[in-house]
């Protein structure tokens, strides 16, 4: 295996031991590197920062580019070499999967960093300036940091020694913290997104009402491959159906079964529409990827 | 001009029934029968069959990688569909490895979900399954392309520097644990079981490759992910509160035994009779049709009024 920078061992400048406070430090010291650079970024000149976005964003598309297109390494062992400059490249591709995925990974996880700091750059200004509904913002800011509080006391516990003994679920091991962290996450906050999602349904039964009308040909031929759907997936109604008509020995009758027309609506039919979908998703998808990896749209081009 | 406003017909009456009427007649249809239990009649569908044959396959020891992107917002179904999930794998001491790359929530809701049904089994005979020893939770992946892809190139890079507590310590490597003891590649894990009510398991089967996919997804989204069970993409796919129902159905009658279910495509896979099997799928089934028979009634509501409206205008 080629090693990349992060993967070397024994550790060197560029990593260090997992959960060690060297590699923490590091970590802390990249976070802030990573800041300035955003900060020279916007600093830089137009035609510079173009560049440097141009290129960027061309490289990274040209990694996932030559992953997928470059031919890969067949049946590569732990110790083999690679011969010649060709599958010399392609075992750098390949073993740079990793490190590739750490960087994506981080830089998503940043992404999250930078909706908490928009969340509260706006929510602490309509509390400081008292505006309109300010009373909410502050529930949501205290909210967000009793939860994250209580959860890093927890998650801090739990890597000490006797962690592993605490369990999931609560039992005479637990102190206050875990408690605490179990009442805000599992009470309130997993409770709260259950009940919002729960609305949906409420909505779903007022649409359908009011917009399933057969109003026209096409809007008859939905309605009832709806109803034939739904009765197909409720098994009183469907075994009840599909058992009379079983009883009846009636060669003809046994194209009208629930299941069986269930089935076909979603072999056949359904299937085939969702493929040609997909087909045209995926077509406009892969547009779209040109475009943004040769930064081809406006917007690159005006940033 | 006369300023009276006619009366409504019974037509326009039935395609304007009050919101709130309609709302509160769902808040009963979809409460009410979980207080009222009744075994309703089933027959699985294939893609439900497909799922529990291959789970039943697996032997003691074997791994299974699961990733894990529900949280409480469709535990009806997804919850379902995970406590069932586990209750197979653990009473066929299968070794599961976690991870998720849907939500930052999801591992600490599987972490809890597990930690119930291994209590809940414990209680109820089986042999204790514990974190670290029988499964290890890998955590959250917030890219999930980039996980998926890492996954199927280099699982042990992707997961390298991951830690997971054993029962009675400080956390570890999570490759000291015995569920990754020869495990080099994602192909070492019998499948890899997606358990999600978002669009990573489109993520998942466009970039993972190297072993057999299994979903278990929300009822809306069971008609996208069908097409991929039709193709023979997907080994088994179980759809939102109908699949955890027949899973659970299966679960204690069994595949082609005497009293089970009838699928002629396998040989006899018997279930776990007399075990606790009756979950969230058992409890919402009847809650599920109630709501669905509302839904009926009112579309049927709606479009007799339309043709009474008709008919009087007419007339």
């Amino acid at each position: 295996m080629l090693h990349l920078l992060l993967d070397l061992d024994p550790p060197t400048f560029f990593n260090g031991d997992n959960g060690s406070p060297a590699l923490i430090l590091k970590i802390v010291l990249a976070f802030l590197v990573g800041i300035g650079l955003i900060f020279a970024l916007m600093a830089a000149p137009l035609r510079l920062r173009r560049f440097i976005v141009v290129a960027v964003t061309f490289l990274s598309g040209l990694y996932y580019f030559l992953l997928w297109f470059f031919p890969a390494p067949i049946s590569r062992g732990p110790t083999d070499a690679p011969n010649g400059p060709l599958e010399s490249f392609s075992f750098l591709i390949a073993d740079a999967v990793p490190s590739v995925v750490n960087v994506s990974n981080i830089l998503s996880a940043v992404l999250i960093g930078l909706g908490i700091y928009s969340l509260l750059r706006i929510h602490l200004g309509r509390i400081v300036k008292q505006q309109k509904d300010w009373a909410f913002s502050l529930v949501l800011v205290v909210s967000l940091f009793t939860v994250a509080f209580f959860g890093y006391w927890d998650w801090i516990i739990r890597q000490g020694p006797t962690g592993g003994s605490l369990g999931a679920v609560p039992n005479d091991k637990w102190s206050f913290p875990l408690y605490a962290k179990d009442f805000f996450f599992e009470g309130f906050l997993q409770q709260m997104d259950s009940a919002m999602f729960s609305l949906i349904a409420f909505y779903i039964l007022s649409a359908a009402y009011r917009a399933f009308r057969a109003r026209s040909v096409e809007a008859t031929i939905l309605l009832l491959s709806a109803l034939i759907v739904i009765l197909a997936s409720m098994g009183l109604i469907q075994s009840n159906w599909d058992n009379t008509i079983d009883a009846t020995h009636i060669g003809f009758l046994k194209n009208i079964r629930l299941e069986d027309m269930r089935t076909w609506l979603n072999g056949t039919m359904q299937a085939a529409s969702i493929r040609g979908l997909d087909f045209g998703v995926g077509v406009g998808l892969l547009a779209m990827a040109l475009r943004l990896w040769l930064s081809l749209e406006p917007l690159g081009r005006e940033s | 001009m006369s300023d009276t406003v006619a009366p409504k017909s019974f037509g326009d009456k039935l395609q304007s029934l009050p919101r709130t009427w309609l709302f509160l007649i769902l808040l009963l249809a979809a409460s009410v029968p979980l207080f009222v239990p009744i075994a309703l009649p089933n027959a699985p569908s294939q893609s439900s069959e497909d799922f529990f044959a291959n789970v039943m396959s697996l032997k003691a020891g074997d791994k299974v990688l699961v990733a894990s992107d529900w949280t409480k917002s469709t535990r009806g179904e997804s919850g379902g569909e995970c406590e069932a999930l586990l209750r197979m794998l653990i009473r066929k001491k299968i070794k599961i490895a976690m991870y998720s790359s849907g939500d930052p929530q999801a591992p600490q809701v599987f972490r809890d979900t597990i930690g119930e049904i291994a209590k809940d089994e414990l209680d109820h005979g089986e042999a204790p399954y514990q974190q670290f020893q029988d499964y290890v939770v890998c955590g959250y992946f917030p890219n999930a392309e980039g996980t998926a892809l890492g996954i199927n190139n280099n699982l042990r890079g992707v997961f390298a520097g991951k830690k997971d507590s054993p029962p009675n310590g400080s956390p570890q490597d999570i490759f000291n644990s015995p569920v990754f003891q020869g495990v080099n590649s994602v192909s070492d894990f019998k499948y890899l079981i997606m358990i999600t009510a978002s669009n990573t398991e489109r993520v998942t089967f466009e970039r993972v490759k190297k072993t057999p996919l299994m979903f278990m997804v929300t009822g809306v989204m069971t008609p996208e992910d069908n097409v991929y069970y039709l193709s023979g993409q997907l080994k088994g796919l179980i759809g939102g509160v109908k699949g955890v129902f027949d899973l659970e159905q299966m679960m204690e009658k069994g595949l082609n035994v005497p009293g089970g279910v009838s699928a002629p495509r396998f040989g006899p896979v018997p279930g776990f009779p007399g075990k606790h099997n009756v979950g969230r799928g058992t409890s919402y089934y009847f809650a599920l049709h109630a709501c669905l028979a509302l839904l009926i009634l009112a579309i049927f509501a709606g479009n007799l009024g339309v043709w009474l409206s008709r008919r009087g205008a007419r007339s």
